[in-house]
């Protein structure tokens, strides 16, 4: 592709729009098949074979096929949208090459589309009637390795727009009223933070993307890089004329090697096209851009440690100030924004800041992307205003808890995050007020769970992950986190001690207030949360060696309640040590010595006749009220 | 004496050289000498040398100079400088340049004996590294190493980038590789070090054919990757970070792979599996090893379980 000029951008649209509009004599149909890391490792690739080899061998005409990334609703891929000239639009889900085959015969051939493959209409869902797509205004929509489709979709409009029409100061006044907030979990406001580092004096600035997604349950900057790479370019570019930065970084994960192909793809088509290198679109201004793929610390999402990164040294990171906007890569003035942020800048320069602020609250405006996932029915990736309720969230865009479970808690904002409990999900989800529920809105992980998530299991598992990506540079996050672990390790193996419970939170206190930076400052978040809202877990570990969840194996026993048991059989097939007896139709026993709590006979059960029990408990299973897996269960366990 | 280590002695002023060969050539060290930088050259040029003693300060090619020609032609051979201006300045840049050590002018026998030692050792334990290294891993690979620290040599940052595509060829990084790359870069091998043992993407262990990881995200957590890790384990008889014996598999877990939709998560190599149970588990790996433990009917019938739930 030669150089572009303004024109020639314009000139593409009208081509795409005239080539691709679905009409008489060109392409009756448009089979997308998407294929994000999620749809191909459910099978897309086989999927998409498939309806070639059949297209060819049925040799059928005007069908246009095209790939796209991720449809958002990861739990049903691999999804297939079908588009036809004046009729519907279909999505069909959790799809294989027999079923595509299927619905190239029926649909594509005999005009009769097969709807038990089908999604309702999207009015119909939910899921996706209650989003509104900012971010993802592309993903799925497009192919991400063409950047003609992108700038079919206003591509680089943006940048033109800001590079010939606009200064710097104006740049940041529209991204400033906007109120546009940094959306890797700090929440500090984007057009601010250009503002520093514009009116630092220096020949060399550095305009920087963090693409280190680390929070485990977080995908959405994965999702828009590998479905919608240049919209991060063209962010960083018209970031670069507004700090006055001719030299950019995209700091992604080693483990999304999708997205750094597609980035890199997305990268040269740039160049190639004058969008990026040497004097851009004829403008005058450079900006070249470079991909750093990180190598495994969740730390170097902290912006110092990711700068210290990039110079190819250990990513630790060092205290603020001098702050970034003044002394950040190599020392030079630098500027470090999020994927998902950087995603949204080119719609605020081409609609304006009041279109911005259309959605959302005052104070947090705009969309935010979430990564719904965990025992939810919909899971996948959603986008919403800000400031609608949590429940709207989880129960009508997710569709609420799967299978026969109960809602628990839902956490926030990964390792630096918290759970907040079901009476809370009424909290609107502004970046305030999830705070004062003691979670964060981090970079938007939601991982959803149900009564079979033990809460002192979960805040263990959080700070395995914080002790062991603690980088090690200051005690209160070095050794506070590890102590941390071991009190809570030692609660769930039933070495608990009343005082346990106190100390965990005074230190956790004091490791929020000395750690250097965010990590060790938010590490203690899981626990705070889990011992404010479900106090009562931790008691019950404790005083009654009893894990109503029945995760934590030596703090639960399993009996099976005759009354209730129909002898199906069904536990005792499933039992890997072979430690169910009974005859059909006949009340099974669970032989406690060979019992290895495995849960397996718990989940089988249809009938809800195995019972969570104390280690040891022998005693009548009436007398200790029903455990996890029934109603108000948590209250009348400890009476 | 042909069979010591070969030393050659670089110096402007002869009765340097006179007296370096007396008092090393007493101990049975085979020593020529050159008057110069250019003989240097030439002569190192026909003839291998273990050890090169070069001054700095010399008229037409100077020591800095010849040490940089040795290093980029003869990187085998050691070499110490022999200074009588032993400044910081000078001493920090040869030592950039990968020295091994100096001796001071005037010198006593004993101190050039005692440096001469320590600097033979050290070419020796170097070479016989880097035959361990050619045992392990094929030239070929050493030349393709070479080559990618010679693209990233002049870069910022390069270290990270270079141990990444290292890792990919050699598929680990053991310390004669971190050493090579040190010495390519001009880092010191401590530093290289500290880079690798701390980010969790290099291992300084060999990995198997086939490299398992498995998520231990949040949304995998959840939704039970536990049991999944337990049966691999079991199955293979190793654990996270571990190869098995017969180098098929080696087992990782990743912070988060973000395919959370598909949880609980595992990749092998590079094909990502979702949804995975414990048998499925098992599955999956039968296809690259089919010898590993057959899935019993017992897993079969916690299948058949699940799917009535």
């Amino acid at each position: 592709m030669s150089r572009l000029t303004t024109d020639d951008l314009q000139k593409i649209k009208q081509k795409y729009k005239d080539e691709f509009t679905l009409r008489e004599g060109g392409y009756r149909i448009k089979v997308t098949v998407h294929m994000g890391t999620c749809g191909i490792a459910a099978g897309a690739r086989e999927v998409m074979d498939a309806l070639m080899d059949e297209i060819a061998k049925n040799s059928i005409q005007g069908i246009l096929v095209a790939s796209s990334g991720c449809a958002g609703l990861c739990g049903r891929e691999p999804i297939a949208t079908v588009e036809e000239t004046g009729g519907e639009t279909i999505k069909y889900c959790d799809l294989n090459a027999e079923k595509m085959r299927k619905i190239v015969t029926e649909h594509f051939i005999e005009g009769n589309p097969p709807r038990a493959y089908a999604l309702p209409p999207w009015s119909d869902m939910p899921f996706f009637n209650l989003q509104k797509l900012r971010v993802l205004r592309n993903i799925g929509l497009m192919d991400p390795e063409n950047i003609e489709e992108y700038i079919a979709r206003d591509g680089y409009q943006a940048a033109a727009k800001a590079l010939i029409h606009m200064t710097p100061e104006e740049i940041i006044n529209v991204v400033k009223s906007s109120g546009l907030r940094g959306r890797g979990g700090a929440g500090f406001p984007t057009g601010l933070k250009w503002e520093f580092a514009s009116k630092v004096q220096s020949d060399v600035k550095f305009m920087l993307c963090n693409g280190d997604e680390g929070d485990p349950g977080a995908f959405m900057d994965r999702s828009v890089m590998e479905a919608d790479p240049h919209s991060v370019i063209e962010g960083m570019i018209i970031g670069a004329k507004a700090i006055g930065s001719h030299n950019g970084y995209i700091y992604v994960r080693a483990e999304y090697p999708l997205a750094v192909k597609r980035l890199q793809m997305a990268i040269d088509k740039a160049v190639e096209a004058g969008l990026l290198g040497e004097n851009i679109l004829g403008t005058g201004f450079d900006f070249g851009l470079e991909i750093y793929l990180g190598a495994g610390a969740f730390v170097c999402g902290e912006e110092t440690a990711l700068m210290r990164s990039i110079e190819g040294k250990r990513g630790m990171p060092r205290p603020r100030p001098p702050f970034p906007a003044h002394k950040g890569l190599w020392d030079k003035p630098s500027v470090l924004n999020n994927v998902e942020t950087l995603a949204q800048i080119s719609p605020v320069i081409l609609k304006g800041a009041d279109w911005y602020r259309s959605l959302g609250t005052e104070k947090s405006s705009g969309t935010k992307v979430f990564a719904l996932t965990g025992t939810i029915k919909n899971v996948g990736l959603v986008e919403v205003p800000m400031g609608i309720p949590l429940r709207t969230i989880i129960h009508d865009v997710g569709g609420g808890i799967k299978k026969r479970g109960k809602f628990k808690a839902v956490q926030l904002g990964g390792p630096s995050g918290g759970c907040v409990p079901e009476h809370l999900l009424d909290t609107p989800v502004t970046y305030e007020d999830i705070v004062a529920t003691g979670a964060i809105v981090g970079s938007g992980g939601m991982v959803v769970m149900d009564d079979n998530t033990c809460m002192v299991g979960m805040a263990k598992f959080f700070l395995e992950f914080t002790a062991d990506e603690s980088c090690g540079k200051c005690p209160p996050c070095r050794v506070g986190t590890r102590i941390l672990l071991d009190i809570l390790t030692d609660i769930a193996e039933g070495r608990g001690r009343e005082e346990d419970i106190a100390t965990l939170e005074d230190l956790s206190r004091d490791i929020i207030a000395t750690s250097l930076c965010g990590l060790g400052q938010t590490a203690p978040n899981p626990v705070l949360t889990t011992i404010r809202y479900f106090r009562d877990e931790y008691e019950s570990h404790i005083k009654h060696g009893w894990c109503k969840a029945g995760v934590c194996r030596d703090l639960c026993s399993f009996r099976i309640d005759e009354k209730l048991c129909t002898g199906c059989g069904a536990c005792l097939r499933g039992c890997p040590s072979k430690a169910i007896v009974g005859e059909k139709k006949q009340p099974h026993k669970i032989i406690q010595e060979l019992c290895v709590h495995c849960r397996s006979c718990y989940e089988a059960c249809k009938f809800r006749s195995v019972k969570i029990m104390p280690a040891g408990y022998e005693g009548d299973l009436s007398e200790l009220a029903e455990p996890a897996g029934a109603e108000s269960s948590t209250k009348k366990g400890e009476a | 004496m042909a069979a010591g280590p070969k030393i050659l002695i670089v110096d402007d002023e002869i009765v340097v050289i006179k007296s370096a060969r007396r008092v090393l050539e007493g101990e049975g060290y085979n020593v020529e000498g050159a008057l110069g930088g250019r003989e240097a050259l030439l002569e190192i040029e026909q003839n291998d040398y273990d050890l090169v003693f070069t001054d700095l300060k010399m008229p037409e090619v100077d020591g800095i100079t010849l040490i940089r020609w040795i290093r980029k032609n003869r990187p085998s051979t050691g070499i110490v400088i022999i200074t009588g201006y032993p400044s910081q300045d000078t001493i920090k840049e040869a030592l950039g340049l990968g020295i091994i050590d100096y001796v001071p002018k005037p010198f006593t026998p004993a101190v050039l004996l005692d440096v001469t030692r320590r600097a033979v050792q050290w070419v020796e334990g170097e070479k016989a590294e880097e035959a361990k290294v050619d045992e392990e891993f094929p030239p070929a690979m050493a030349v393709e190493l070479d080559r990618v620290i010679h693209e990233y040599r002049d870069k910022p940052g390069a270290l990270i980038p270079v141990l990444q595509r290292a890792q990919e060829i050699v598929g680990y990084l053991p310390p004669v590789v971190q050493k090579r790359i040190g010495r390519g870069l001009n880092i010191p091998p401590a530093e290289v070090h500290s880079v690798v043992s701390f980010y969790s993407f290099f291992t300084m262990k060999p990995r198997g054919d086939h490299n398992i990881r498995v998520c231990l995200g949040t949304a995998c957590y959840v939704r039970g990757i536990e049991g999944v890790l337990g049966k691999i384990k079991d199955a293979l008889h190793i654990d996270i970070g571990d190869t098995t014996g017969d180098k098929k598999f080696s087992l990782e877990g990743v912070r988060c792979l973000g395919a959370c939709g598909l949880a609980p998560v595992m990749v092998v190599d590079q094909e990502t599996f979702g949804s995975i149970t414990p048998k499925k588990a098992l599955e999956i790996l039968g296809r690259y090893a089919p010898a590993v433990v057959a899935p019993g009917p017992r897993e079969e019938v916690e299948e058949t379980v699940e799917k009535e739930g």
